[in-house]
């Protein structure tokens, strides 16, 4: 192997309590594509946001060939020669600009004369495009390109700068087929000449096309690296996904008569159908990768979207929600993931956080709350989910992630359920609060059918009597949690296409 | 520049010659009056004022026979400008310049009269010898006003006063006031306030309450707007001070007919011209200066006194009754040469 | 963590009250009779009209929107019950529930302007402010409305504001205590109660904190958002209404500084009690400092413009007070 190109070491870096990098040591040679893998919240975002510029690491050095490398802001990284395209691809464009005004951003934020010379910038534009072999009109507004297009235009800037590490976060995550493809091509053609890529990627299909190398992150730390080849696919999915022998002593209960029925459910168009049913007493968790199609069943059976065909059925009745609240009302509840987002209510205190749905159950006619009855549930329920706080007054935000997310969690179980929904429970949770919650959600399961989300296939096995595995937007894989082979579930987890589909049981 | 005299002699002097021999009631060019075109380029539009002055405007123009075209730049100074270029553009033969900024207006009225194009400026001063100003006179409503207050209550009096610093017309009034507690040191100013938050009236009535609590022993008010009079009323009646209190007040419309003949009103008497009137004697001025004659620099359209009792005597319920019985306000002996039609009464 | 701050907390949370009491014993030492029993009503009074539009306003902001309109439909509502009984000659009942139910349609379509069809809410509202600053004067070709006026068709109106419409701005219960300030305190108590102690008013404040996460725990938020604008086209109709009774005819007016004073007393309201947030408690005593301000510094005869100064300078430390002091960003976007 050459010299590296860049070479981290003990890279560490924290947000108040939370430690998101915990000494990461890894090396990027030129000429090759090294993928870096990691589940959510493993830290990526964080590695990338540090090598650009926009954070800076507590701990650790980082060395670009033989000089330390320590970025204040995202234009001195670019200058140093990293340049970074985001996965948000608006970030790297300005759309109301043409191609032109796009590849030469740089040098106009960065100064030169004050007025500009159409010829002369076409000229250089032109000659940036083909340097990456981007044939294009440069006169085109780039508001009219194609997702792609506009991505190749945003690593064509990039690329104007010369750069000794190209660093690339999730770019095929909304392209095409033969989009991906014109991508892939540019990136090849980096590689050749000598630079040295960091991929991001969570697509094994594009990650087996490009990957020369593989890293696996995982809990802010590299956690495993393959290079020889054929690369151990397989391998690194288990590194990044983790899998320790759990502390946690599954006993799968009997499960009760069907609470909800799926038959020939398509989420998305061109998704395979699959037929699934969940029986009370039965915690369900439902495993993949991001983009897997979790999401979007979480979402169907919310009401929040609509699957394509298919038929739900709730206690043998049609479950058709057309909104959260019809979901809500018909009693399948569902404690969304990104909490911050998507759940928390940054003004209430614990007390108010946990009753919001169901502020009825707590009104006297004429829509009167009684605080007595909303302190009594809230007290109740921190008690069983073993919230630390002062008391149920306690602002949401006064409490560490962990605690956030066990009100959260406590306020879909203070009310009895049909079918409980927990997207992603353990997310940026400390390991004592997420066996609390998984606790919890064992304890209570005998009334309802609860069906887990999760990001790490440990937290599966810590949880579920069963594991489903998600891919494609279909199920692919249908588990009893007993003496499980860890290595099929990857194994279906990595490649779709091999693994038999789930015939619904 | 060209001396008011010598520009006006030679006008007269052009505009004679055609006049000869012609035996139509009306000068050249009304012999057309259809032909001519008229412009009025306002500043200040909304409100019962400015309605009326409108509609005077329209009347006259009506009765004369001419082609008037109304600009409205409500409150937009510079657009106020461009109007009157657009009405140069249009091919005018006259404008009339309703309220404005000198600062705006001097330089467009300017090229108005460059263009050859005959120019009236009601209330608003551009600086121009070749502009006749019509002027409702803001020290006589004033003067008028406090005679009645003088006469009613003698020179002895506990006053407050509204006022707001800086708008024109109150600056004038203001003068008045000044010269005549100048004159009567018996006079005596407790409170001055005043502001022009819209509703004004209720604005007003808030402060007015204020300063009726802080000065219990105030006797008359002078307000010399209607909107401020109005707020005062409001106030003096909440305050329970309706039999101590006396407002008088300059300008008037219908709704302050009615607040001032309410039973016991403590609002005595206010001094006014009528808008409609102002309007009419803009466009026979501007008529003049068309016909080649002479308005003066300086056309002052006279106010009226109108009291409480003259319009309980009388009657008067609305602006229009205030007009058919209360001659002197429905007509000013103003711009009327032999030859001018007068609006149908 | 907390115990080292207990003065600062102290002084967030009671601060403005401390400050308010200072005032009326400031004023209550300068100007002879500040500290009567009539001029505690003057005062009221003189706030009942801004306070119940801020009242209004203050539902708006709890589900993080905003209002701009309110001083058109103020002045429309003011408009419009005059056009009612002077020029279709109806009855007092008629004027009050036809600029009620304008009121409410108002913030129906700006709730459904900016739910529906997703028009920023500052955009939609000011949108609807021009757009009834506009219409108000359509059917008077822009003048006031008085008993014999003359119309567009050259008729002369007949009708009069009725006595019982007028009591409404001019009745006093005992000869002292306004009917407007009766409907202010109403107005306050409702609002406060509605917002604070009924399951709709704690989903509306969820919808103001994180609207993602209401709509995903079965909240119906564009429900409650249009619910919201509707209060608050209610509540500038209800203060239109108080203002024809006081002016006793349809005055033109553009009702910007009824919107600025009634934003100024909702916004100060943040400050009060520390709550971080827009409350109704808060909205009424924020009303009430302005117009004990302007009353004394009217008594002291200060000059017009000092009003509007000290006006923008108590919002600026209330505000200062509001996000610096207590140390939170205020609300929090998704």
């Amino acid at each position: 192997m050459s010299e590296p190109a860049i070479r981290l070491s003990g890279v560490r870096k924290s947000f108040g309590k939370n430690q998101v990098l915990r000494g990461i040591d890894m090396q990027i040679p030129p000429g090759q594509v090294t993928v870096l893998m990691g589940a959510n919240g493993a830290g990526k975002s964080t590695l990338v946001k540090v090598l650009c510029g926009v954070h800076r690491a507590d701990g650790g050095t980082v060395m670009l060939g033989e000089t330390p490398f320590a970025p204040e802001t995202p234009s001195e990284a670019l200058r140093s020669g990293v340049v970074t395209v985001h996965q948000n691809i608006n970030d790297g464009v300005v759309p109301d600009l043409d191609v032109t005004s796009n590849l030469l951003l740089d040098t106009l934020a960065s100064g030169g004369s004050t007025f500009l010379k159409r010829r002369d910038m076409r000229a250089r534009a032109r000659e940036i495009a083909a340097a990456v072999g981007l044939e294009i009109d440069v006169t085109l507004p780039v508001a009219g390109l194609t997702l792609a297009d506009r991505q190749l235009v945003s690593i064509a800037r990039a690329m104007a700068h010369n750069p000794e590490l190209l660093i690339l976060d999730e770019p095929t995550s909304s392209l095409s087929a033969a989009e991906t493809k014109r991508l892939f091509e540019m990136v090849e053609r980096l590689r050749d000449r000598g630079v040295a890529i960091l991929y991001i990627s969570h697509r094994m299909s594009d990650i087996r096309r490009l990957a020369d190398r593989i890293l696996s992150m995982r809990d802010g730390q590299i956690v495993q690296h393959f290079e020889d080849k054929p690369l151990d696919y397989e391998g690194a999915v288990r590194a990044m996904l983790g899998h320790e022998i759990s502390e946690v002593d599954i006993r799968i209960p009997d499960a009760g008569k069907p609470v909800l029925e799926l038959s020939d459910l398509v989420l998305r168009e061109g998704a395979a159908p699959f037929s699934i049913d969940a029986h009370e007493n039965e915690v369900i968790a439902v495993a993949g990768l991001v983009g897997s199609g979790k999401s979007a069943f979480a979402a169907a059976l919310f009401g929040l979207t609509r699957p394509v065909s298919g038929r739900m059925k709730l206690d043998g009745r049609p479950h058709q929600p057309r909104a959260s609240s019809d979901a809500v009302a018909a009693g399948v509840y569902m404690c969304p993931k990104d909490r911050l987002v998507n759940a928390v209510v940054p003004d209430f205190d614990i007390s108010r956080n946990i009753t919001l749905p169901f502020t009825r159950r707590h009104s006297r006619p004429g829509g009167f709350l009684s605080f007595r009855s909303e302190r009594a549930t809230a007290n109740r329920m921190v008690g069983d989910m073993g919230v630390i706080c002062q008391g149920v007054g306690d602002g949401i935000l006064t409490l560490s992630g962990g605690n956030q997310q066990k009100v959260m969690v406590a306020r879909w179980m203070a009310e009895a359920s049909r079918v409980l929904i927990l997207d992603e429970p353990f997310q940026g949770v400390d390991i004592q609060a997420r066996r609390d919650i998984g606790r919890k959600i064992r304890e209570t399961a005998n009334t309802r059918t609860t069906i887990v989300f999760v990001a790490e296939l440990d937290e599966a096995l810590e949880v579920a009597d069963r594991i489903l595995v998600m891919s494609e937007h279909s199920i692919v894989g249908d588990h009893r949690n007993d003496n499980i082979d860890v290595s099929a579930i990857m194994a279906e987890v990595v490649d779709a296409g091999a693994a038999p589909r789930a015939a619904g049981i | 520049m060209i001396s008011r005299r010598v520009f006006t002699s030679l006008l007269g002097a052009a505009a004679m010659l055609p006049t000869v021999g012609f035996a139509a009631d009306m000068p050249a060019p009304f012999d057309n009056a259809g032909d001519v075109k008229i412009a009025l380029v306002r500043y200040l539009s909304t409100g019962d004022f400015f309605q009326a002055y409108l509609s005077g405007v329209e009347k006259q123009a009506e009765a004369i026979g001419v082609d008037l075209r109304v600009f409205d730049s409500r409150q937009d100074a510079a657009l106020q400008a461009d109007m009157v270029d657009q009405a140069i553009a249009l091919g005018v033969d006259g404008i009339i310049i309703q309220h404005g900024l000198t600062e705006s207006m001097q330089a467009a009225a300017q090229r108005a009269v460059d263009a050859g194009i005959k120019v009236v400026a009601f209330d608003v001063n551009v600086e121009n010898d070749a502009i006749p100003q019509v002027e409702q006179s803001d020290r006589d409503l004033a003067r008028l006003a406090l005679e009645a207050a003088v006469e009613d209550n003698g020179t002895e009096w506990v006053a407050g006063y509204v006022y707001v610093p800086g708008i024109a017309p109150l600056d004038r009034r203001d003068e008045t006031w000044v010269e005549v507690k100048a004159a009567n040191p018996g006079i005596n100013e407790v409170a001055m306030f005043g502001t022009l938050d819209n509703p004004i009236a209720n604005s007003v009535a808030n402060q007015a309450r204020a300063v009726l609590s802080a000065n219990p022993n105030i006797t008359v008010m002078f307000a010399p707007y209607d909107e401020f009079a109005k707020g005062v009323k409001i106030a003096v009646d909440e305050a329970g001070m309706t039999d101590q209190v006396s407002i008088y007040s300059a300008d008037v419309s219908t709704a302050d007919i009615a607040a001032m003949r309410e039973p016991g009103s403590a609002w005595k008497a206010t001094a006014a011209t009528n808008p409609a009137v102002v309007g009419e004697v803009s466009v026979r001025t501007l008529a003049m200066l068309l016909a080649g004659e002479d308005p003066g620099h300086n056309v002052i359209v006279p106010p009226t006194l109108i009291t409480q009792s003259m319009l309980n005597e009388l009657d008067i319920s609305n602006m229009e009754e205030l007009g058919a019985k209360l001659p002197a306000f429905a007509h000013a002996d103003v711009a009327v040469p032999e030859w001018m039609p007068l609006p149908a009464r | 963590m907390q115990k080292s701050s207990t003065l600062l907390d102290l002084a967030i949370k009671y601060g403005f009250l401390a400050l308010m009491a200072g005032l009326i014993i400031f004023f209550g030492i300068t100007a002879e009779g500040f500290l009567s029993p009539f001029s505690a009503v003057f005062i009221l009074q003189s706030v009942a009209i801004t306070g119940i539009l801020a009242l209004g306003v203050t539902a708006t902001l709890v589900v993080d929107g905003f209002d701009l309109s309110i001083g058109a439909v103020a002045t429309s509502a003011l408009m419009l019950s005059a056009y009612v009984m002077v020029v279709w000659e109806m009855s007092a009942f008629w004027a009050v529930a036809l600029s009620l139910a304008m009121g409410a349609a108002v913030g129906a379509v700006n709730g459904m302007m900016i739910v529906k069809f997703k028009v920023p809410d500052l955009l939609a509202t000011l949108g609807m402010m021009f757009l009834l600053l506009g219409a108000q004067r359509i059917p008077t070709e822009g003048r006031s409305v008085s008993t014999g006026m003359a119309l567009p068709d050259g008729t002369i109106a007949n009708g009069t504001f009725s006595d019982t419409f007028l009591m409404l701005g001019r009745y006093r219960i005992a000869d002292l205590v306004p009917l407007s300030v009766v409907f202010l305190i109403a107005a306050a108590i409702l609002i406060w109660a509605f917002l604070e102690l009924t399951r709709h008013g704690r989903l509306m404040y969820a919808i103001g904190s994180n609207a993602q996460a209401a709509s995903l725990a079965g909240t119906n938020v564009n429900r409650y958002k249009i619910l919201a604008y509707m209060i608050s086209g209610t509540m500038a109709s209800l203060g239109g209404i108080l203002l024809s009774a006081r002016l006793g005819r349809g005055d033109v007016a553009s009702g910007n500084n009824l919107l600025l004073d009634a934003v100024a007393a909702a916004l100060i309201g943040f400050a009060v009690l520390g709550a971080g947030k827009p409350n109704a408690f808060g909205t009424a005593i924020g009303a009430l400092f302005v117009g004990i301000l302007l009353q004394g510094l009217t008594m002291l005869n200060a000059p017009y413009y000092t009003q509007d100064f000290i006006k923008g300078a108590v919002l600026v430390v209330a505000l200062v007070f509001t996000f610096a002091l207590s140390g939170r960003t205020g609300r929090a976007k998704a």
